[in-house]
């Protein structure tokens, strides 16, 4: 294989690459939410109370795109996962699986 | 493309499809992954359980398949991958007619990946798991892992097609290779 012909493939691999990596700086999940800094976020256990109240089975909360984003069986027994506005609480977002 | 004079057949059909199956089926899983959270999964679901019953054939032919497909004809213990890797630094490595030592350890780390990624995903879907956060990261993390993995397999192609001046991605397709020379491994 010479030189030459190499180049086509490499620049074939190097489109490829920064194509995923802009897709990379894209990527996102269900929502995103703008709520300014986290110390005047509503606390994750609030939310937490609130779901348990709903008879949600909370498995796991975490920080996704600037929104509190839950893990969670329904009371219906779904498994959900959605997303939750730090300041309203209020969600933005859902996916059962 | 017509396989140089002298070839021989080195890869099985079987070995080929599976190949090929399991690189389309990563790649797709990989694209429709988390990362960039298509509304709806299950094309992603659908490719990582065809790349596990891939892994699954593998293994199996890995055992009971012709030579060059068998992990005892191509699984070298460490002390002579290491041998392999100083003679490659000395450009003094034989060429092998099927997987050269570190060729076939890349190719134990992929099936193991695979297995990882898959086995991970499919267990965050089950109602035990769903949320769990160690399956969740397992799962994130032997993803992200198959872009290393990937990209030292391509460098190792690349690299080894040069050196003995064949190309091993044409001889993945056609499972044919140029005969033995002397020095040569078979």
């Amino acid at each position: 294989m010479s030189r030459a012909r190499q180049l086509p493939w490499v620049r074939a691999a190097m489109a490829a690459v920064s194509l995923l990596a802009a897709a990379a700086v894209q990527a996102h999940g269900l929502a995103t939410c703008d709520a300014g800094p986290e110390e005047k976020w509503q606390p994750k256990e609030k939310l937490e109370r609130q779901l348990t109240d709903k008879g949600w089975k909370i498995r796991r909360v975490k920080v996704d795109g600037g929104c509190y984003e839950v893990y969670a069986v329904t009371a219906k027994g779904d498994k959900i996962e959605a997303y939750f506005h730090p300041l309203t609480l209020q969600q933005v977002a859902a996916k059962t699986e | 493309m017509k396989p140089p004079r002298g070839a021989v057949t080195v890869w099985d059909p079987l070995v080929r499809l599976l190949h090929w199956g399991l690189a389309a089926s990563v790649i797709g899983a990989f694209l429709l992954g988390d990362w960039l959270h298509r509304p709806d999964h299950a094309w992603h679901e659908r490719l990582g359980y065809a790349a596990l019953a891939i892994v699954a054939l593998r293994a199996a032919w890995g055992v009971v398949g012709p030579r060059h497909a068998r992990f005892t004809g191509f699984v070298r213990g460490p002390r002579a991958t290491w041998a392999y890797l100083r003679q490659l630094l000395r450009h003094t490595e034989p060429r092998y007619l099927g997987h050269n030592p570190l060729g076939g350890w890349m190719v134990v780390a992929l099936l193991l990946n695979t297995l990882l990624a898959g086995a991970s995903g499919w267990l965050g879907t089950t109602d035990a798991y769903w949320g769990e956060p160690w399956v969740q990261d397992l799962h994130a993390w032997s993803g992200q892992a198959f872009l290393p993995l990937v990209a030292l397999h391509l460098a190792g192609v690349v690299f080894t097609s040069l050196r003995h001046r064949e190309s091993l991605v044409r001889a993945m397709l056609t499972g044919r290779k140029p005969a033995p020379a002397p020095g040569d491994v078979e």
